[in-house]
Order: structure tokens, then sequence, then C-alpha cells
């Protein structure tokens, strides 16, 4: 089988994927113990408003009819409006995602940098106090919550010292100022403000790389090729890393697609000790609420994030590993 | 139990409130938001509201064995007391917990603690009445004999009608009925006070703690703060009132989540937005801090009743909204007739007492009554928003609009919103009652202890959401941390559901009254901070409060003894038995 019909027939899993994924969450929402109208509703209502207004949200129609709805406006990318706001679902994810991405990214970017580094360093100098550190270091990075880290992170640099913001992306009473969203990032000011989530963060992340690397590197160590290497009488550090740690790398690949996937996700702790105004929060609190339109479509993001980029390692598989097929 | 000092010993005390004392916990869900819109619930604190709560986010799965729990072989069924999850509101949990506790444990009830997520339990206790004790953070606004009609008129005892106790009372509906048609103040007076007599002899509800309102401020910046009754430190008096201390001209303020929408319309009552718009917009009627209409602040600067039906007021005629546009009549008359013709779901209660309004003169502004409605400032005029009719006139779904830049005529304008971030208004210099600050910011900060760290350096001013809490008992006296304390018209409810077994009993009800622990729960959960509640209209509302009610004791003992009087006894198992 060639990498085209590999591709279509991969979209089509997709495809039927997605429609699960958008099936499951259309049932769990609706098996959720929880009136989503009793966060809509005053109580100083009438009944007749009251009812009103569920109908208004088409809350009131048999659930088949609004699973057909579901399905029908999932086609066409329409995930609906929210309860709470009012607002299109997609407007609403497209206010918080860029923020998640950024704080994410920077995150995820840096941890798998020094994740990665130190895996291939550790791997390398196998038994010595510097791989016993570092996977020290790792398994306290995955351990330890991040929320803890990121209250302690703010309670001293933060409270106690004061060189770092205690809240949000930018300075307490300077929003209003039209800044686009570019402009707002490459600001002094907004990356004064990412600094400490990320680092928070990208601490934490940095511990899955870190160990995956160094166990591929093991492994990668022991083949016949390495000892061909050095018989040959290249350096120790082109052995290192343009021979062993490329050859370690395909396992970090599949990894780093389903990490980078839920990144999407956001980190409902970060946001929240760091108050960052992500879409981890977000979908949380529209959990939460019973804000069905929004839960429902942030989650089929996160999901299709996460499925498609699976599919990315998939096919970056066959390209990085000539040995691997398509079959 | 050393119930007769009002003091519960340390160890019964965990015991009760952490895991539901001897009592099954049945927990069906256990996830909340801060704070949460709900309608009916309030924070504490403002927790989030008149609706809502607020909590952060955060799981709250609480212990769930199950199973009932309490005494076996009482011929009166297991009555179920529902629950909020631990996280949603820590304090209210212990409280229920403690209380159910008592219940089970001292007057030989079967108990059960359902805990729920606060849609369910909202859901449970008024859509279908499952559920035999319930408590929350009830709000009254300014005029509380509309809330008590709501919740105790026989008439409106269907599923999410607002009776959710089922209690029916002839003389009583005859008595609110009698008071919400009167148009003299001194009269209704009077009404008022026999009502609040007749509720707190059969107290189909109990006020459990009275929750005051709190002002919690950077005293180097800010005072002056001037509580008014329905919105406490939060009200458009305590804005138009506040005093910039320091230099300092910005008022900065927090909540623990964003706000959700622009549209003043089209919001679920949450106090997050009701304390916005109420800076944003203009209402015909403003109150001072006696509760009293009060036309110096007021759009309107004289009102006349026409006759039972009919209201007449005067308006301003050199105000301007935002835009520039001149506040007109026409605008007043378009806002009530809009709200009424489109029948907007967030203020149904007061278009049940609108007909029409019309426009008599450029500065005179008619409004025709469906029904006679003596407290009509208090109730309609004071809650309505004056909205412009150049902006809103084309919009066939008022209270679904997704409005991205309002434009009111109130003293703050609107400035700017990043979601989720910060919501920034700045003055109206026009206003003609201009508030004293530049600019007002909120900043969205989920954690408390951010929160404080911010008060007390300075880079906030003030904390709006009034979160009573340890942080507050630790905080309070620092140097740079002022607060104020208001009696409140809230308060922590307990409401039986009368409609079940043994609940439709008056000596029952005081009974269980009489057991409720009001005074270690204010002292224990609370620091102190609320009163034990006795009233269910709170001397917040001055003249209407009457302190000549039927007191219950807080003592164990006297609930046994009117149970025993009534009939009631005890078996071996310690399991009460009702008379037969």
């Amino acid at each position: 089988m060639g990498k085209a019909s590999f591709v279509v027939r991969r979209t089509l899993q997709l495809v039927v994927t997605l429609w699960a994924v958008g099936t499951v969450l259309f049932a769990l929402f609706r098996l959720m113990p929880g009136d989503p109208t009793s966060y809509v509703v005053s109580s100083q209502m009438t009944q007749e408003a009251r009812q009103q207004l569920i109908a208004s949200y088409g809350l009131n129609d048999p659930l088949h009819i609004q699973y057909i709805r579901f399905l029908e406006n999932l086609v066409v990318l329409n995930f609906g409006q929210s309860f709470h706001s009012n607002q299109p679902v997609t407007e609403v994810i497209a206010t918080y995602l860029p923020n998640t991405l950024v704080l994410m990214l920077t995150a995820f970017i840096v941890a798998y940098a020094i994740g990665i580094t130190l895996g291939v360093l550790s791997g390398w100098y196998r038994g010595s106090r510097f791989e016993r550190s570092t996977v020290i270091t790792a398994l306290t990075a995955r351990s330890v919550p991040t929320f803890y880290v990121g209250l302690i992170v703010l309670w001293i640099f933060g409270a106690r010292l004061g060189v770092i913001p205690m809240s949000g992306m930018t300075s307490l009473g300077t929003g209003g100022s039209n800044a686009g969203f570019f402009d707002m990032v490459f600001s002094m000011d907004f990356v004064h403000h990412l600094l400490a989530p990320a680092v928070v963060l990208g601490f934490y992340y940095m511990g899955y790389p870190l160990l995956i690397m160094r166990s591929s590197m093991l492994e990668v160590l022991s083949e016949d090729f390495i000892d061909v290497c050095r018989a040959k009488g290249l350096k120790e550090r082109t052995i290192m890393f343009k021979h062993a740690a490329r050859n370690a790398l395909l396992p970090i690949i599949t990894a780093a697609a389903i990490a980078l996937g839920y990144a999407v996700g956001g980190s409902v702790l970060i946001e929240t000790v760091f108050a960052w105004p992500g879409i981890g929060r977000e979908m949380v609190r529209a959990v939460l609420r019973r804000d069905f339109p929004v839960a429902q479509g942030t989650f089929i993001v996160l999901a299709s994030t996460i499925i498609f980029l699976n599919f990315v390692a998939d096919l970056a598989y066959g390209y990085l590993d000539p040995r691997v097929t398509y079959d | 139990m050393p119930m007769s000092d009002k003091d519960i010993e340390r160890r019964d005390f965990l015991k009760a409130t952490t895991a539901g004392g001897t009592l099954g916990i049945t927990a069906l869900a256990g996830c909340s938001g801060n704070q949460g819109g709900d309608g009916g619930d309030g924070g504490d604190g403002g927790d989030g509201g008149d609706g809502g709560d607020g909590g952060d986010g955060g799981d709250g799965g609480d212990g769930s064995d199950g199973g009932d729990g309490g005494n076996g072989g009482s011929n009166l069924p297991t009555y179920t007391y529902v629950n909020n999850a631990q996280s949603y509101n820590p304090p209210r949990h212990d409280a229920i917990n403690l209380i159910a506790s008592q219940f089970g444990d001292e007057l030989g009830l079967d108990m059960e603690v359902d805990v729920l997520e606060w849609g369910t339990l909202f859901s449970r206790v008024s859509q279908e009445y499952d559920y035999s004790f319930a408590t929350w953070h009830t709000f009254f606004v300014s005029e509380p004999v509309t809330e008590l009609n709501n919740l105790f008129n026989s008439s409106n005892t269907d599923p999410g009608q607002g009776n959710y106790s089922g209690y029916e009372n002839a003389d009583l509906d005859e008595l609110m009925s009698n008071y919400l048609g009167e148009p003299d103040d001194e009269t209704r007076i009077d009404q008022c006070h026999e009502i609040q007599q007749t509720l707190m002899d059969d107290v189909p509800t109990m006020p459990i703690t009275q929750m005051p309102q709190a002002a919690i401020f950077n005293s180097n910046q800010v005072s002056n703060w001037q509580a008014d009754l329905a919105n406490g430190f939060n009200s458009y008096w305590t804005m138009i009132n506040l005093e910039m201390e320091g230099g300092e001209d910005t008022l900065k303020g927090y909540w623990p989540e964003t706000l959700s929408t622009m549209n003043v319309l089209g919001h679920n009552d949450e106090s997050k937005h009701v304390y916005q718009f109420n800076m944003m917009y203009d209402f015909l009627i403003q109150l001072n801090n006696n509760a009293e209409p009060d036309p110096e602040v007021s759009l309107a600067t004289d009102w006349t009743r026409v006759d039972e039906t009919t209201m007449e007021y005067t308006i301003r005629t050199d105000h301007s909204w935002h835009d520039g546009e001149d506040v007109t009549a026409e605008d007043v008359a378009f806002s009530y007739n809009y709200v009424n013709d489109n029948e907007v779901p967030l203020y149904s209660t007061q278009s049940q007492y609108l007909d029409s309004a019309e426009v008599v003169d450029e500065s005179t502004v008619r409004i025709n009554m469906s029904e006679p409605l003596g407290p009509f400032n208090l109730a309609v005029a004071n809650l309505i928003p004056i909205i412009p009719e150049h902006k809103w006139a084309d919009r066939s779904n008022p209270s679904q609009a997704n409005i991205e830049e309002p434009v009111g005529s109130g003293p703050m304008m609107f400035d700017y919103w990043e979601q989720g971030s910060e919501f920034g208004m700045t003055k109206f210099d026009e206003h003609f009652a201009p508030v004293s600050f530049e600019n007002r910011f909120w900043r969205v900060i989920p954690e408390a202890s951010t929160v404080w760290e911010n008060l007390i350096n300075g880079d906030l001013n003030y904390e709006p959401f009034g979160r009573i809490d340890r942080q507050l008992d630790q905080n309070q006296d620092n140097e740079n941390i002022g607060t104020q304390f208001n009696t409140a018209a809230t308060f922590w409810m307990f409401t039986s559901n009368t409609r079940q077994d043994g609940l439709s009993d008056p000596q029952m009800r005081k009974a269980l009254v009489e057991a409720i622990p009001r005074t270690p729960i204010v002292d224990q959960i609370l620091f102190g901070f609320p009163d034990p509640g006795f009233n269910i209209v709170s001397p917040a509302f001055g003249p209407l409060h009457t302190e000549d009610i039927t007191e219950y004791e807080e003592s164990i003992e006297a609930a046994r003894s009117r149970l025993e009087e009534a009939g009631y006894t005890w078996n071996d198992d310690g399991a009460i038995q009702a008379p037969e």
C-alpha cells in the first residue's frame, strides 16, 4: 500500500473517529446530572419566561432532534451559541485559544528542547552522577503538582521579591489599549507575565521527554551501528548527537504529538493560579455551568487536534525512518 | 452535645462537618464553578452573586459512601438534606453536614445528605421538589414582600413557580396581596410586620445566618464606604460616594471569573453583572443608603401616583447617553415597553406588573400597571434599566443579543472588556451623580491568596466579591486593609419541604429550627462575621423589619421538649416516632 492510499484510509478513519468523539460528547453532556437552564435563568423569572428561554435554546426538543442538529452544525463547524454569553462558540474559542497556545507552546518548546538534550546526555553518561541527578529532577518535575509549584513561585518571586507579576497576561489596569494580539504578545510586559507560568509548566513538561529520550538512547547505544561509528573513528560528540540521538528520537515524535494535542486544552491549574485567560479554564467553566455548546466546541477542538497530530506523527514516522512502511 | 452554651466541641464539630458525621453521604456529582450562576444562590460574601457563586473551578468530589445513616426504626420517612459540593461553597457544605448531624444524632430523625452539583441541587429543590431540607444563600433585593410572595404564595406551588417549600396559608396570601396593592407606605409597614409574624410562627423557612455586606479595601487608596440595601458596598450609592485617597484615581477590583456578557437584558442576574450594569445604566429610581428613593441621584427628579395603577415620572431633560445622544422621555417609555413587549425573561417578575408606558411630554413619562403594585418604585422602577432606543429598537431578541460595546447613561462608561482577563469602565463626566474616580477595572483573579497580596500591596484597592473566609479573618488587621460590615438583606436559609410526611407539622419544623446550631455555625464556620439568623425580613429593611416575632431558642432540649409535647416519642434505638 502506498503513501497516498494510507493517507486516504487514515483520513476516513479520522472522520469516523471525530464522529464518534462528537457523539460521545453529545451524549456525555446530556447524561451528566445538572440542569443547564438553572445556570442560564434567574430565580426572578416566572415559569413561563423560564420555559420560553429553554425553548429558545432548543433544550426542550427531543434528544434525537438535538443530536441531528448538532451533527449538521458540526459538519459546517458551527458549534452554536454560548448559553451564557450568547457569543458564537467559535468566537469564544478564538478569544481564549490563542492565549493558551502562546503559553503552552512556549512551555512545550522550552521543555522539549531542554528535556531532549538532557535525555540524550543522561543516556550517554549512564551510571554517572549527572544521570542520577537528571532522572531525579525529571521524576520530581512530573510528580510535584504544578499548581503547588506555581503557588510557591508566585509567593516567593511575586509576593515576597516582587520580580514577577501576580496575575494575568498584562499589567493591571492596562487593558483597552486596542493593541492587537500580536502587538501584545511581542511586548515586554507580556513576556514578563509569560515567564513564570511558562517556566512552571515547562518544568512539568520537561520530565516526560527527558525520561523517554534517556531510555530510547540506552536502547540505541546498545546497537551495533554505534560500535561501527566508533570503529570509524568518529568523534564522541558526533556519535552522540548525529547518530545515536537522531535514531532515538522516534518515540519522542509520538509523545510530542499527543502532548502537543493536550496542550491545546490548556492547563486549568496553571491558568487558575496565574490568572491566565486560557481555554482550559473556560472549558471547565463551560462544563460546570452546563454550557453545552461551549463545552462541546472546546472538547471537539481538543480532540480534533490530538487526532490530527497523531495522524501527522504517523506520517512523520515514515519520513524520519525509511524502514517504516505504510502497510 | 453541649448545645446549651451554644458551642460545639471541636471533635464533634469536625466529625460532623468533614464526613457528614454518621450520615450517609450520596455524592451524585461534585463539580462546581465559582461562584456559578445559579439563579437562586449567591455566593457567600458575594461568591458568585445571586446567581451564583463563585467558586473557582475545581472539582468537588465529595465523599460518597452512600446509604442511609442516622436512626433506623422511625415511623417517619428518611429525610434528605441536599448539600452543595465542598468545593462549591466549603462553609455552607460544612454547615449543612453539621445541621444534618444534629437532626440525626440529637432528634433521632433518619437523615441522609445528598451532595449535588449546584445545577442539580437547584433543580431538585425548585423544579422537582425532591428534597426534605435545603440551604442556600437567599438574596432579597430592595423589596422583601415581592420575594416572600414568590416564595410562599399558595398559588405558586407548581414546579418552578417559586414556592418550593410547599407552604400554603390563605391568610398569608391575603396579607401579601393586600401589601402589594397598598400604596400607603405606613400601612405597608404594618402589613409587612404581620407577614413576618405569620411566617416566623410557621417557619417554612428559617434564616440560619444573616450574612453581612462586607467592604474590604486598601485604606490608603479609597474611603467613605456607604452601603445600600440591595447591592451592599457594590451599589450605585456606594460608588458615587466613594472618596479616593493618596492621589489614586482608579478603583481597582477583581472577580474570580470572567463576566459572561455585556447584555444588560440578557444576563442571569449574577452579581458580577448587576454591579457593572448598575453603574453603566440609569434607572428611573435610585436608592440612598436608607433604602429610600432619592431624586437627587435618580434619572427621575419627581414622581406621583396618579391612581392605583398609574405612576408618572418627571425625568431630567439635560442628560445624555454615553455616545452623546440625548436621553429622552421616549427612551424611558421605550425601555419599559420594550422589556414588556419582548417578554425579557430577566425582568419577567417586573413585567407582570407592567401594562404600558407612554410619553406625556418631553419630561414626563406615565407608566400604567397591569395590576396595583404599592411599592412600584422599589420593585420595578429601581430595577429596570433605561436603554437607548436608537441602539435597541432594531433588536428583535434582546435577551440573546450579543452586545460588544454597551451604551448606557450611568456614571461609568464602558471602556474595554478583555474576556477572561479584565473589564474596564471610565468616568462619564456629564452624569448628574458623578463618581470621584476616573476609571474602574475588575481583573479576573481566581486565586484568593493572589487577591490578598494585591490588596495589601495596592495593586488592587477593593474586594467587590466580599469573600468571607479565613483569609479575611487573618488579614483584616493588616495596616493597609480597611473593612466595614453592614447588615444585609441576605441570609442562609433553611427550608423544609412541607410536602413530606412529618414536615407539614409546624411543631416539627419549629423543633428543627431549635436544633440548628446557628451560633456555632457563625462562630466556628464563618469566623464570627455574620449574625445568627432570627427573622426572614432582615433589620436591613429598616421600618419594614420587626423584632416582634416568635424567636427560637438554640437548644436540643427545647426541641425535644417541643416534640414530646406534640406527642412524638423515641424508641430504644433513639429513633423518633410520630404520634399515631
